[in-house]
This record gives structure tokens, sequence and C-alpha cells, in this order.
């Protein structure tokens, strides 16, 4: 009876976080001053892409039945690297561009490693994934801050922190690079095996195993497919803020989980898509946004944050009739 | 049902990117942006109150945001400020690295930007930025509290509580202090380098430690006020926490000038402060911006030479103390 209730009022589609998103930027670009401008339009888009590269990772994740909550620490952990490999004070490869390469090739090997630790721990040693993740979180955090003793790495390459203002093809490089990643994530969940995988795995992995997935390696994919998402989001984050930081990424994990809650993703596995994650993503950032323009402060805008991630999560509890 | 799908997307995705100028707020006078990276001391709480006192005193607008600690959401917030087509923008960063880019932001918005208390690395653009001397200041106080020990007749074991090195003000204190030791070597031996990181949980038990490693430490000094409490517990579970005049009063002097510190000194634990002027600071930086913005020029950096109030000049100079003439409850 409620689960009938609640699909007649939010509806069983999957376009009522877009019909709230759209409706939500309207009411915003009506009422909030400085909202509705090609500049603020800019800061929503390069403000959503590395928190949604993150978000589409967590998909992944959240897909087969886990939860990663290490990738703030796994930015931390690769901006360092990054940071270290690519700082005129402490680079080590000459020429420029093969150190920019060498870098970016640290920072990503760096998140896969990481993100194979998770996927091992979870799916070959069983343990649960949201005590694996909470551990490697507080080692990888630690371990940034150990390794720099809490000292930012900068003096980056001119090349590299003017990545988020250069355009290739008139398209900014960030936004091509998020360009690339929702088409890879979307390929490989919509046109491939593994994206056949990881929802039953997620939904059933006893009756997947049954039927044939590789339960173990899919879930560890899934990982290391968060972890690089979230080395490339720390990328775009060392480069706009021209700092290899042991904090970096430190605070973005509600907004990483409530993209993709808000989009829809089940919070019990299974259930998800890609394009869901974006619409939750963008939601995020535009209340985040909007909240800021309208003066409210921070601690405010935590708060209506974790409500509206709260009402999210009770909405999908509730289309998928738990109550 | 397909088509409805992709139409909604494409308008979604349409309204983000072909925002048009239409909507640019109207503004009244003057408008500024007030970013701080934290409130989470009395000094950044009485910076704030100071910078908005004196807008208010100027007629001037401000719109306030704080990041806790976080320098990507700080650059966010100051590019909303630039969305709301602020005049000006002042900004305490969360350190000198992170603060480049968004000095960057503000030069190509033509938005004057002013630096408070933290000075930016020195390959940031065009600003301007004001800060105490945090090393003479801290290398008087400390020479303030050489001379009490090599007054007291008998050798003394220090500690100094160091800050964030991260945060250019920390380093200049150290220096200062060690800078400032060193005409003491004869009386003073430093024991203990405690790095805090600006977290008073990290300070008590630094403390407590250097406490139990060298019990007979006489002499501290520590880099910011703030820390006091986690000191004064420290050094109450170690039975040393006692007035001037007691035989084991441990030789005790911070940096800051707050409210505990006034209270310390009045009731006789403290020995001297070094003290930033905050309604100097405060009231420079935001005359400097408002001349930047009627197309004025002022030079790059606004120095507060500040202070050292301790118990023989305390009656004289409490007026001038900023934590002196904050209201306690």
């Amino acid at each position: 009876m409620i689960e009938s209730t609640a699909n007649k009022l939010l509806g069983k589609s999957e376009n009522t976080t877009v019909y709230v998103c759209v409706l939500y930027y309207f009411i915003m670009a009506i009422f909030v001053p400085g909202f509705f401008t090609i500049h603020n339009s800019w800061n929503l888009l390069f403000n959503l892409l590395p928190l949604l590269i993150v978000a589409i990772g967590q998909t992944y994740v959240m897909l087969g039945a886990g939860i990663d909550l290490s990738v703030t620490s796994i930015v931390a952990m690769t901006s360092i690297i990054g940071g270290y490999c690519l700082s005129d004070i402490t680079a080590f490869i000459e020429p420029v561009w093969l150190r920019i390469v060498f870098s970016l090739g640290a920072m990503l090997l760096t998140g896969a490693l990481i993100g194979l630790i998770n996927g091992v721990s979870v799916a070959k040693l069983g343990m649960p994934a949201f005590m694996v993740t909470l551990t490697t979180m507080m080692l990888f955090s630690g371990t940034a801050i150990w390794l720099t003793r809490s000292q930012n790495s900068y003096m980056l390459p001119e090349s590299f922190v003017n990545m988020p203002y250069t355009s290739l093809w008139f398209i900014p490089l960030p936004l091509l690079i998020g360009l690339v990643v929702v088409g890879i994530a979307y390929f490989l969940l919509n046109n491939t095996l593994y994206g056949e995988w990881l929802p039953s795995v997620g939904m059933n992995s006893k009756t997947a195993a049954i039927s044939g997935v590789k339960v173990q390696s899919t879930t560890i994919w899934s990982y290391i497919i968060c972890g690089c998402c979230a080395a490339v989001a720390s990328i775009l984050y060392t480069a706009r803020l021209e700092t290899g930081s042991p904090v970096m990424g430190q605070h973005i994990l509600l907004d990483v989980i409530g993209s993709v809650v808000i989009g829809g993703t089940s919070l019990f596995g299974g259930v998800g898509k890609i394009q869901w994650t974006v619409i939750g993503a963008v939601f995020i950032i535009m209340l985040d946004n909007s909240l800021n323009l309208m003066g409210m402060s921070y601690f405010l805008i935590m708060i209506i944050k974790g409500l509206v991630i709260l009402l999210a999560a009770m909405m999908n509890l509730l289309k998928e009739g738990k109550y | 049902m397909k088509m409805k799908k992709i139409f909604l997307m494409v308008l979604s995705f349409i309204c983000l990117l072909s925002a048009n100028t239409g909507c640019r707020p109207k503004k009244k006078g003057v408008t500024i942006g007030i970013s701080f990276e934290t409130l989470q001391t009395e000094y950044w709480v009485a910076s704030m109150a100071a910078i908005k006192s004196e807008c208010e005193r100027n007629g001037i607008n401000y719109i306030v945001a704080v990041s806790n600690g976080d320098a990507n959401r700080q650059f966010e917030q100051v590019n909303n400020f630039i969305s709301q087509g602020v005049d000006g923008i002042v900004i305490t960063p969360k350190d000198a690295h992170t603060i480049v880019p968004i000095i960057k932001a503000a030069n190509r918005a033509s938005i004057p930007i002013g630096i408070y208390n933290r000075l930016p690395a020195d390959h940031a653009g065009e600003h301007v930025a004001v800060v105490a001397d945090n090393y003479e200041i801290t290398k008087s106080t400390v020479r303030y509290m050489g001379e009490l020990a090599r007054a007291s007749g008998r050798k003394h074991k220090a500690m100094i509580l160091i800050g964030d090195l991260g945060d250019i003000n920390a380093i200049y204190r150290r220096d200062g202090f060690n800078d400032g030791i060193k005409e003491f070597e004869d009386v003073v031996e430093v024991v203990s380098r405690i790095p805090t990181e600006w977290n008073q949980e990290k300070a008590l038990a630094g403390v407590t430690n250097a406490l139990q490693a060298n019990p007979d430490i006489s002499f501290i000094f520590t880099s910011s006020d703030f820390l006091f409490p986690s000191i004064i517990s420290a050094l109450k579970n170690a039975d040393k926490y006692h007035p001037i005049g007691h035989e084991n009063h441990v030789i005790f002097g911070g940096f800051d000038g707050d409210p505990m510190a006034y209270s310390l000194l009045k009731e006789q634990y403290l020995d001297a402060d070094g003290v930033q002027d905050v309604f100097y600071e405060c009231n420079s930086l935001v005359q400097a911006i408002l001349s930047l913005i009627e197309g004025g020029k002022v030079g790059r950096k606004i120095v507060d030479p500040g202070f050292v109030i301790h118990q023989k000049n305390l009656n004289e100079k409490a007026t001038d103390m900023w934590g002196a003439n904050l209201q306690t409850p």
C-alpha cells in the first residue's frame, strides 16, 4: 500500500529526479541573484566535473552492492603523489611534458592499486565493504599526511595548472575529460558483458555465481574503476588548486554518496545507471551553489544537503518497497 | 517516452550552459565578499566581526562565506562571489599556495582582492595583503621571557608549540622564537618542539608527553593563544600550573592577544603575549580594498607591527589588546 502510494507520488519513472532538477534550476534562476549568469553556469559545470567523476566510480561499486568510503583518501593520496612528481622543487623527470604524463600515470596507478586492495579485501577475503573502505580511508588519509608532514606540493608546471583554462577543439579540457569518463562508464555498463554482470552481482551474488558470473573479479574491478575515477578527479582538483595536498577531497564524501543516492542508484545494489548519477551530481552541485549564493552558512548548507540526501534515500527505499 | 527523456536531458543541459547575462544582480553601493577559511578560534571570530564592523562603518554591503578548512570549497565560494558581481573580495586563505588560483580568478574578473593575515606565495597575482609582523612580535615576546629566565638566576628547560608549517605565520613565529631564544642560550635550553598543526588534541598529547619526558620544563611558548587550554590542562595534570611568584611557576608566553590571554595576564599565570592588532589589520584591509575599488593604488603588503603585552605594561596596553576589548559572557 505504502509502496503503491509512493510510486504514485514519486512516479516509478526514472525521470523524477530530472523533473525536480529542472524545476529547482528554474526556481533558483528566478529567485537567486547571480545564479542565472554565464559565470555561474561555468562555475556549476567546473564544480560538477570532479564530483561527477568520483560519483561515477561510486556508482559502479554501489551497483555491485558495495560502498567505497575511501574515495576521499584516494583523492588525497593521488594528489600528493601527483604533486610530488609534478612540482618543480621535487620533480625528477624532464622534460615537463614527460613529467606530466608520468605523474598522471602514477596518480591513476595509485588510485587503481588502492581500489585493488579494497576489492580484494571485499571479494576475496569476504570482509564487509563498509569496514574495509572505512579502514583504508583512515589508513591512506593518515599515510598522505605522514608522508608529506602536512605540507602541500606547489610550483607545479604552468601547462598543468593552466589545464582547467585550456581548450581542445573549443571544448575546455576538464569538460572533455568529464565527457570521456562519462562516455566510457556509460559504454562499459550498457554495452559489455561486465555491464550485465555487475548489477546481477549486486542483485544477488549467489544467483549470479550459479549463472556463471565471475562474482569476485566483477566486484574487484568495480573497486578498481572507482579508484581510477577518484584519481582522475584528483587530477582536476590538483590542477585547479595548483597544489598537491594531503587533505585534498577530505570533505567531498557526503556529496559523492549523495549524488549516487539522489540519482536513484539502489542502496542495496543491482539497480543504477550512469545517467542517474549525472543528474544526482548536477542536483547536488546546484543545491550547494544556490545555497551558497543565498549566503547560507557552511553548516546550514551541510544540514540541508544531509536532509535532502536522507530524503532521497527514503524515497529510493519506498520505491523499492522496503517499507 | 524515450523522446521525452532525451528532451528533458537536453533541456536541463541547455539550461545549465545557455544561461544568459540578463539576470545579473542589481547592486546598490559597494559590495564585498568576505571568505574565511575557518572561524575555529576567537581570533578569527574577532577578525570577522571587525571586518564586518568596518564595512558597516563605511556603508559597504558584504556577503560572508566560511569554507571550514576546505581549500576547494573556498575556491568555489570566491567564484560564487564573482558570479554575484561583488566589487571586492577579502579573504583569509587556508595557506600560502591554495590562495594562488583564487587570486588569479579574482584578477581575471578584475576584482580587487585583499588577503587577511596570511601572506600568499611570492608568485601570486595582484593583491593586497595585511599581515602581522609575526617574526618580530614573537622575537620580542621571547626576549622578554628570556629576560625573566635570566633574572630568575637559574637555568630553564623550554618547550615551544609550533603551528601548522603549511601556514607561513607559523613558520615566522617558529623562526622568531628560535632567533629570540638564541640570545639566552646560557639560561634556556630548548628540549621540546611540538608540532600541533593548529590542533588542540595534538597540542594536549604533545605537551603531556613532553612534560613526562622532561618534568623540569619551566619555560613554555605557544605559537597561538588558542592552544592555552591544552597547555593548562597538561600543566595541571603535572602539577606545574602556578601563578607568577610561586617557586614552581613556569615562564609562560603566547601569541595572538585573545581574551583568554588577557584573563591569564590579569590572573598572573601568563608572563607575556605577542599581540596582533586585529582592529588595525581589519580596518587597513577594508580601506585598501575600498581604495582599489575606487581606482586608487595601494602597496602590496600592509604590516601590523603589533606589540608585546606583559605584567609590567598590562594596564597601559590593555586598551589596545583586542582580547581585552571583547565582551566575555
